[in-house]
């Protein structure tokens, strides 16, 4: 089995961490020019070569239409939402994008979730090359505020990148894990997150009890569109418009000498975190120089909205996790838009107190990520994070209302049950419209999914069907439904709003120049294996635990046969006979897994009599 | 599903918030898909469904209010989503006054006319309503005392049913009257 890592898919910057077992402390793992933020830029050349990061970078400047940054503002969502945005980014949408917008980099064009991957790949080789050995399972984080449409794009970016997703974490929740480790820090913890592009903030209780700590998310909120890209676009629209008043020169803002301005505008930016002022110059050529100074002050006035813009959803965290910004006891920073002194003063202000920098604002998250997935692989459990959907889930009901079904800010996995029945006579299917969202009408939420229930012909109101929608530890959602007349399980065929299907990432997948350079079978073989190893662990643990009044002798000979026929299975290459073996173990221990869980259940009862009530 | 018995508590609407936090986070360790991520197919879909239970049964338990509805529900006395629309009796003058403030309110706003003193009236009233939810909250309250109480002493069943009619005739009240507050804030706001 390959390493396990924790990545952190920026909006401007990537980065991959581990968990190095010997410090026991989360470390950054380097590229090749040194630094461990991998900017999150992708450029195909004209050979249809991919290149990822800071060479990307370089080419924003050279070859702007064969490169994008800031693609996870597309992540999840569809053509109609991104309208504004392409009127600011260069963004070069495929007139034949559908439900999935797709980018054109030079002669081809790429889903958002297939771009995101080779940022994914790109980080996955930086670790494979640190470790010498393969990659293969990762801890991604998202904004909390991610959608379900915006997480399953980062899950399928995963996939794609040839990564199993162990979990999508929220990066706030992330961030509180790394300081928690440094700090053992208890009480009500405020995490601020202002990165690139997007905004979350997150209100956690820490609590120790006797088998470990417990992080639990109490809210969250913020804005998947509110970052520092937005920052950098207000000092663009302020010295394109000043180009153009004083020299009459105006700059395409798809061009490559808006990305050479837009350059110098990151780094005066950088520089007002710490300077008073600074210049920014821009030649135009025949024209003579564009020479600006710019000082703090007027920044500070420049960006001030900006910065305004966090503190509704700041307060409207605190609101539903029932506290005072006096009841908070720590703030902590995370992002790096969170360097800008406006920023640290407008939270200091509003939660009376410094806030927590001691982190790197752009690493802690990585780190963050290193340790759950660190947490989720070893099976070592002194933590647990108990997260929540930043978002209340709903279906729509008579007239477009929403009938919300999952509050926001629910602990996950939440779930929820609903009886649908036909309205009238001989009606043969049910339309089920399933959106995320707190307005009250469906066309103002965000849609995700629409699916059918079928039922045979007969008088209106004789169908029960009943649908459970579950939120998983993901924040996706996942739909069953039950005939409650037959009993039968529906397979409920959900086709989400905006995003892809599972057809098209395997189709993906064969496509990808990666996988078709590797070996079909041999892939299949390797994941199999490593399947069969963590059964085979989990089998051989269970029946260790397992007493002679749980797993009765006959049911244990039955296991341990499947056991040895699956190792005997290993010894070959036969993905195949694997996979049959795997199933059939999987089947054996059915009873014996329900019964441990339950055994769970008991033990943390046991002391009360069920009968007592 | 008896989300009492999940967390080893009686069906009682006094509950100690630490006492039913304590018992959530102690199941979480337990259940949580975190710890079966190596696990079968079987046993994740197991804990994501446990989990599940857990986490809905925390989120309904902790309110005392979806506490209470959810006690009548489980016990078959009313079910869920269906709320009275009909004014209780002892509110129909005032729901009456309401009703003609709030239609002069959107005349008035419609023909661009003063809405100011509607907008003094209306705050007034929605005052008044939000008096009467503290009312009725108290009274909840009180039948929840009532119902540990009865179930205490081990009452008998019409004592109970008795009690479980009146704190479902409460809820509809309340329901009724949180709509009415949250219709005149919004017409408020939109003023």
């Amino acid at each position: 089995m390959g390493r396990v890592v924790g990545i952190d898919l920026g909006t401007t910057y990537s980065l991959i961490a581990y968990m190095d077992e010997q410090s026991g402390a989360p470390r950054t793992i380097s590229g090749p020019y040194g630094s461990s933020l991998c900017p999150s830029v992708v450029s195909v050349d004209a050979k249809g070569r991919v290149i990822v990061g800071e060479d990307a970078r370089n080419r924003l400047l050279t070859e702007p239409e064969r490169t994008i940054y800031s693609v996870k503002r597309l992540m999840g969502r569809g053509v109609v939402d991104i309208q504004d945005e392409l009127k600011i980014f260069p963004f070069r949408i495929d007139a034949k994008s559908d439900n999935v917008i797709r980018v054109v980099l030079g002669d081809k064009s790429f889903t958002a979730p297939e771009i995101s991957a080779y940022i994914l790949r790109e980080l996955k080789s930086w670790a494979e090359a640190y470790f010498k050995e393969p990659v293969d399972r990762a801890v991604i984080t998202v904004p909390a505020y991610f959608n379900d449409a915006q997480r399953q794009a980062t899950k399928d970016a995963g996939r794609l990148a040839g990564l199993e997703v162990l979990r999508l974490v929220n990066e706030p929740t992330a961030a509180a894990l790394a300081y928690g480790l440094h700090k053992q820090k208890r009480g009500h913890v405020a995490v601020y997150d202002f990165g690139g592009g997007t905004f979350d903030i997150s209100i956690l209780k820490l609590i120790s009890t006797t088998e470990g700590d417990i992080y639990q998310v109490l809210a969250t909120n913020g804005d998947t569109h509110l970052g520092g890209d937005d920052i950098d676009n207000a000092l663009m629209d302020l010295t394109r418009n000043e180009i153009k008043a004083k020299y009459g020169v105006e700059l395409d803002h798809r061009g490559e000498d808006v990305q050479t301005l837009r350059k110098s505008l990151i780094r005066a930016k950088h520089e007002l975190s710490t300077a008073e002022k600074t210049l920014v110059e821009y030649p135009l050529g025949a024209k003579g120089m564009y020479s600006r100074e710019i000082t703090r002050t007027e920044f500070e006035k420049l960006i001030a909205p900006i910065v305004a813009r966090t503190m509704a959803p700041a307060k409207m965290a605190l609101t539903d996790a029932k506290l005072t910004p006096k009841q908070i006891d720590e703030a902590v920073l995370v992002g790096g838009s969170t360097r800008i002194p406006l920023v640290r003063k407008t939270v200091g202000d509003f939660f009376e107190r410094v806030p927590h920098s001691e982190l790197d604002p752009d690493e802690v998250v990585a780190l963050g990520a290193a340790v759950q997935a660190d947490i989720l692989e070893s099976g070592v459990k002194t933590m647990l994070l108990l997260d929540v959907t930043p978002l209340s889930l709903g279906i729509e009901t008579m007239g477009g209302v929403i009938a919300k079904i999952i509050p926001r800010n629910s602990t996950i996995p939440a779930s929820a049950q609903e009886m649908f029945t036909t309205g009238v006579d001989n009606q043969t299917a049910i339309d089920v419209h399933v959106l995320q969202g707190e307005r009250e009408l469906a066309k103002d939420c965000r849609s995700l999914a629409r699916f059918q229930l079928k039922t045979p012909p007969g008088p209106a109101g004789l169908a029960r069907i009943e649908v459970k929608f579950l939120i998983d530890a993901n924040g996706i959602l996942q739909v069953a439904a039950k005939d409650l007349r037959t009993n039968d399980q529906h397979t409920v065929e959900v086709q989400p709003s905006y995003g892809l299907s599972d057809t098209e990432i395997e189709r993906m997948l064969e496509e990808s120049i990666d996988f078709a350079e590797q070996d079909f079978a041999a892939r299949q073989t390797i994941e199999a294996r490593t399947e069969a190893e963590s059964i085979l662990a989990a089998t051989d643990k269970a029946l260790k635990n397992a007493g002679a009044n749980v797993v009765a002798v006959d049911e244990r000979e039955t296991i341990e046969k499947s056991e040895t026929e699956l190792r005997t299975a290993m010894a070959g290459n036969d993905y195949k006979l694997m996979r049959e073996k795997i199933d059939a173990l999987n089947a054996a221990t059915e009873h014996l897994a329900e019964v441990l869980m339950n055994g769970a259940l008991q033990t943390a009862l046991k002391g009360k009599s069920l009968d007592e009530f | 599903m008896d989300y009492f018995a999940f967390f080893a508590m009686p069906r009682k609407l006094t509950i100690d918030p630490a006492a039913l936090e304590g018992q959530f986070h102690m199941l979480s360790w337990k259940l949580h898909p975190d710890n079966f991520v190596r696990a079968s197919e079987f046993e994740r879909n197991l804990s994501l469904e446990r989990s599940s239970e857990l986490n809905d049964a925390y989120r309904t338990l902790r309110d005392p209010l979806t506490r209470v509805e959810y006690l009548l529900e489980f016990l078959k006395v009313r079910k869920e989503g269906t709320t009275k629309q009909q004014a209780p009796s002892e509110l129909l003058e005032e729901v009456f006054e309401l009703n003609e403030s709030l239609d002069e309110l959107r005349d008035a706003r419609a023909a661009g006319g003063d809405v100011a003193a509607l907008r003094g009236r209306l705050d007034a009233a929605a005052q008044n309503f939000q008096a009467k939810l503290t009312e009725v909250d108290a009274e909840l309250g009180s039948l929840g005392t009532q119902w540990d109480a009865a179930f205490d002493s081990g009452a008998d069943d019409a004592k109970r049913s008795a009690l479980l009619a009146r704190m479902s005739e409460v809820l509809n009240r309340r329901s009724y009257i949180r709509n009415l507050v949250d219709g005149v804030q919004k017409e408020i706001a939109a003023a």
